[in-house]
């Protein structure tokens, strides 16, 4: 019974799993600003440190080396403080700015390799970008700013309008239609961005620190309106943060940024649980585990019982339980049990925090 | 005991240059004091460019430069005006200030259509309608044409930063030359008329609008544009659709200032026949009738409200606002039966109702204050004249030997702004005494630093009380603004009247039109002091003037500095334009030199404003440079 059970689960699992095309790439990418950046690519390569090569080029290295794959449909987060180079990384991406070296791949075809009329065409068919500051259009209502996409596309007014009323009733601005930006509080402005960048339909969503600008409850907010909106419509995200405790609660997976180069690539579990460098540990540690770990993280093999909860039930929402009852509890997904938790790890857990 | 030697030589190593320098000067001051400029290179200069113009009168109507690009472009301009002029005069009188109204207020904005119209009907109700329409329609073109070289033009700058580091010379230049020096050229090569006239107006006020409408495009937050580029815009929709409209706002400053500019020198183009109502001004001017002279000010204040208006209006493109199209076709209609049946009838003039005769009582009451008033503006007149202008005039030029003034003058620029302006004011000295103009050009550096030193004495404070007190500031804000519309030429005429000709005027005008900046931006400087700078100072316990001269006067330099700029560029337009009323000095040779055709003489009195013109720009910026806190590194 509980192997039959196990192997349909597994049957699952791999009938479910995504494709093996990743949505976006990015090979390699190096960025350099100053005047000898193939110098400094290459005295970087040969191990010298940024501070190094800044004193014997003049060239700030922005990226250092970044290689990622997102698949279709999930939110990779890139975490850094300020200056570790979060913004060039992503508008390298984006063809903004052209990389020192290094590819991109938006659906298997290689973008960095495109001229502009094709990278144009690929942005009004698959791009979109919503930025720190807004980068709203002041002279342009709030509706036509919703549909400045697709006036680029050539999509008729009547039609654009249409699309754009709806985009804006779905981020919460209906009413506002016809208010210019500059009327708007900053969590509503920034819903304008995010109705702009969706109106569109595109695949691929750039973020560049979206909510940094906001005050604390509505860039809450404007998180769990992020959410809400991801899980209708799954799209391919990148979001850009410097605020770890938003990496975790918005990202499938998270890269910690530092000096130009990831330092580590993971789940936010994995991230917490195996620090690959002191720097990703100081992130952690701040963080309290017990509301990030899930029952899936501390699970050990074992059997069945009477008490069941999910997998992704965070450690802490089992701490009550637990504490009642010292017996163990099995631990389900998708309605198969996959192993259980004991009072030991919870402890354990909780202690380390 | 033993420092002695060494203390003795550091003294020597300071002051010794000095000393060094001190005797050579007096030296030089006792060998060639009673000397004049020796004029070596003024007949080189002067005859070339005298037979330059001979030549140009001689082959005006045949060689091919005239035949074939200056006489077309004339023709073309002359055209253009033309046309606009008589397309006004023909149509009934009405129709005009209903079309400006329906212009304006199919965007809603029926207070500002009002205005527009109102003002339109002033100039007729004094019997000013015909030069109205003529200064009108000069003017159009020539605000059409800066708009349409001027905005382009600062885009392209705005994207090549080489394109504006060649503009920026030029655009500089072009601000700080007093526009009086560009006629005599311009006369070479289109002659008199209204060509002419339009012509300087567009080269004299195109700088506004170049450096705002660059300016503003590259204020356009980048991730407007980043924004625009990931929606796959290409260039052109990003432009048009993104920067431009993003930057009119700062465009259409640089468009309300380019009228500004263009409006102010209306009155100089009469000189050279462009007509309108420039001519009734300098006509009030030598009639010394100063009501009249006030009612073609104010028509021409109203034109100046009119552009300003209708070009907001034509650039104002939210459409939210509009009215509906069946007002819309209402006003047409109604427009075009206006037109038919005024041609119809015949109603293309202004009914007459008063003559500009209505503002006469401003001349009686110029004459009660000339009977009551002249002795003692005659014996304020005679002390500022004769016991400082005149004293330092011939101290500066008959005692102090040239050599000497250029090495000061030097020194100064030196210590304000370095080794490269020094130079550069050394040459300016050197040039001016070669071609001949050291005499007259002293003459005005004299006038202008008594207008400076008095305009600043006045604005200064004026602008600290209105900085301060804010019912100071309404108090003069529509003073200032009166001075700053009305023609100076207009307030230049009771002044003649109470103090006589010569340089007193030029200096009072002066004073009158510099200050408005001054004050303006001394005001705005003390405002802009951070609030907690100055709580911190009264936390200390400071008094209030401890707080102003500790803190705000401090803290404000910068901007006050860069206003006194702006008053000794005015002052010295003003002096210079002084040189109508009896000035002297350059002003009245430029005048002399474009009235009797003296290209050679002309030329060398405009190289001489201009230069002068650069040195006291360039320096007291530099001055104001050395008052801004050193940047954060
Ligand atoms: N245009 C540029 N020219 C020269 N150096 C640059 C340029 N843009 C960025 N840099 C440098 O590259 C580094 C990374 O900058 P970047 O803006 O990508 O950082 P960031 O992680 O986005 O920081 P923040 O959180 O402050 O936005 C910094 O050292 C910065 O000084
Ligand atoms: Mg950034």
């Amino acid at each position: 019974m509980v192997l039959t059970d196990q192997w349909l689960h597994y049957l699952a699992m791999t009938s479910s799993a995504p494709s093996n095309q990743p949505a976006l790439s990015a090979e390699h990418i190096w960025k350099v600003f100053g005047s000898k950046p193939e110098r400094a690519v290459e005295l970087a390569e040969s191990g010298e440190s940024r501070s190094d090569v800044l004193a014997a080029t003049g060239c700030t290295i922005a990226v250092r080396d970044v290689s990622f794959a997102v698949k279709p449909g999930e939110t990779f987060v890139v975490m850094g403080l300020s200056g570790s180079g979060k913004s060039t990384l992503i508008r390298c991406v984006a063809r903004l700015i052209e990389s020192t070296k290094g590819t991109v791949n938006v659906d298997g075809e290689d973008f960095t390799a495109m001229n502009a009329n094709q990278l144009r065409e690929v942005r009004r068919k698959k791009l979109s970008m919503v930025f720190q500051h807004f980068g709203l259009f002041s002279h342009r209502r709030v509706i036509d700013n919703a549909c400045y996409g697709l006036e680029i596309q050539g999509v008729p007014k009547a039609e654009r309008h249409e699309r754009a009323l709806e985009i804006l009733g779905v981020v919460g601005l209906s009413g506002f239609e016809y208010h210019y930006p500059q009327q708007l509080s900053g969590g509503m402005q920034q819903r304008v961005g995010l109705a702009r960048a969706l109106c569109v339909d595109p695949e691929i969503l750039f973020f560049d620190e979206p909510f940094s600008a906001l005050d604390p409850l509505i860039r809450r907010d404007m998180q769990d309106e992020l959410i809400r909106l991801q899980q209708t419509m799954k799209r391919t995200i990148v979001f850009i943060t410097h605020d770890f405790a938003e990496a975790i609660k918005l990202g499938d997976r998270i890269a910690i940024m530092k000096d130009g180069a990831f330092d580590q690539v993971g789940t936010a579990a994995e991230l917490i649980r195996n620090p690959a460098t002191p720097y990703v540990r100081e992130f952690t540690e701040d963080i309290p585990k017990a509301k990030v770990l899930t029952a899936r993280d501390i699970m050990t093999s074992g059997g069945d019982s009477s008490r069941r909860v999910e997998s992704s039930a965070t450690v802490y929402s089992l701490v009550p339980l637990l504490l009642n009852d010292p017996t163990p509890i099995a631990v389900t997904e998708d309605g198969f049990v996959i192993g259980q938790v004991d009072r030991e790890s919870v402890a354990t857990l909780m202690d380390e925090a | 005991m033993t420092t002695t030697p060494t203390s003795d030589r550091t003294i020597l190593n300071r002051f010794g240059p000095y000393l060094v320098l001190l005797a050579v000067l007096i030296a030089v001051q006792l060998l060639v004091s009673a000397e004049s400029f020796p004029a070596l290179l003024d007949d080189f200069l002067k005859d070339p460019i005298d037979s330059l113009g001979a030549w140009g009168q001689v082959n005006r109507r045949t060689h091919p430069l005239f035949t074939q690009f200056f006489a077309p472009l004339t023709n073309t301009v002359d055209f253009g005006i033309t046309t606009i002029e008589d397309i006004l005069t023909w149509l009934p009188w009405y129709v005009i200030p209903a079309g400006l109204f329906a212009l304006i207020a199919r965007r809603r904005r029926f207070l500002d259509a009002t205005v527009a119209a109102a003002v339109m009907i002033y100039p007729g109700l004094v019997g000013l309608w015909e030069p109205t329409l003529e200064t009108l329609a000069l003017m159009s073109f020539a605000v059409f044409a800066s708009a349409v070289i001027g905005i382009p033009l600062g885009i392209w700058a705005a994207f090549r930063p080489r394109v504006e580091a060649a503009l920026r010379p030029f655009l500089d230049i072009m601000q700080t030359v007093p526009a009086f020096v560009y006629f005599l050229p311009l006369l070479v090569l289109f002659g008199i008329g209204k060509t002419n006239g339009a012509i300087a107006t567009i080269i004299y006020a195109l700088p506004p609008v170049v450096r705002l409408t660059t300016l503003g495009i590259r204020q356009v937050p980048a991730q407007s544009v980043e924004a625009s580029d990931m929606f796959g815009a290409s260039a052109s929709q990003t432009l048009f659709k993104v920067q431009i409209p993003t930057a009119m706002p700062t465009i259409l400053a640089g468009l309300s200032q380019t009228i500004m500019m263009a409006l102010g020198i209306v009155v100089l183009a009469a000189l050279v026949a462009a007509g309108g109502l420039g001519g009734l001004v300098l006509q009030s001017l030598n009639q010394r009738t100063t009501g009249r002279g006030i009612a073609v000010g104010l028509a021409i204040v109203a034109v100046a409200m009119l552009l300003d208006r209708v070009g907001r209006s034509l650039a104002d493109g939210d459409r939210t606002k509009t009215l509906s199209r069946g007002a819309k076709l209402a006003w047409a209609v109604s427009l075009i039966a206006g037109v038919l049946v005024g041609r119809w009838k015949e109603w293309d003039t202004f009914p007459t109702v008063w003559t500009t005769r209505i503002f006469d009582p401003i001349d009686t009451a110029v004459d009660w204050a000339i009977a009551n008033w002249s002795q003692y503006t005659r014996a304020v007149n005679d002390f500022v004249v004769g016991d400082i202008v005149v004293p330092i005039r011939s101290f500066l030029i008959d005692t102090v030997a040239w050599p000497v003034l250029i090495v000061l003058a030097t020194y100064m620029v030196w210590r304000i702004a370095g080794p490269k302006l020094a130079a550069f004011t050394a040459a300016a000295m050197a040039t001016i005494g070669l071609i001949g103009m050291w005499d007259l050009s002293i003459d005005t550096v004299v006038q202008v630093m008594i207008g400076v030193i008095i305009a600043i004495l006045i604005a200064v404070p004026l602008g600290i009380m209105a900085g301060r007190n804010a019912r100071v500031e309404a108090v003069l804000g529509p003073i200032l603004d009166g001075l700053q519309t009305i023609p100076s030429l207009v307030y230049i005429i009771p002044v003649v009247t109470l103090f006589t000709l010569g340089p007193m005027p030029g200096i009072i005008a002066s004073v009158l039109y510099a200050i408005v900046p001054g004050v303006r931006i001394t005001a705005l400087g003390i405002q802009n002091v951070p609030s907690e700078s100055v709580e911190a100072s009264q936390t200390f316990g400071a008094t209030r003037v401890q707080t102003m001269l500790g803190v705000r006067i401090p803290l404000a330099a910068p901007t006050i500095m860069a206003g006194i700029n702006q008053v000794i560029m005015m002052v010295l337009a003003m002096v210079i334009i002084a040189g109508l009323v009896g000035g002297g000095a350059l002003g009245f040779e430029t005048v002399r030199a474009l009235t009797r055709n003296l290209y050679g003489h002309g030329f060398e009195v405009g190289l001489s404003i201009a230069l002068i013109a650069m040195v006291l720009d360039r320096s007291t910026q530099a001055l104001a440079q050395r008052f801004q806190p050193p940047a954060a590194t």
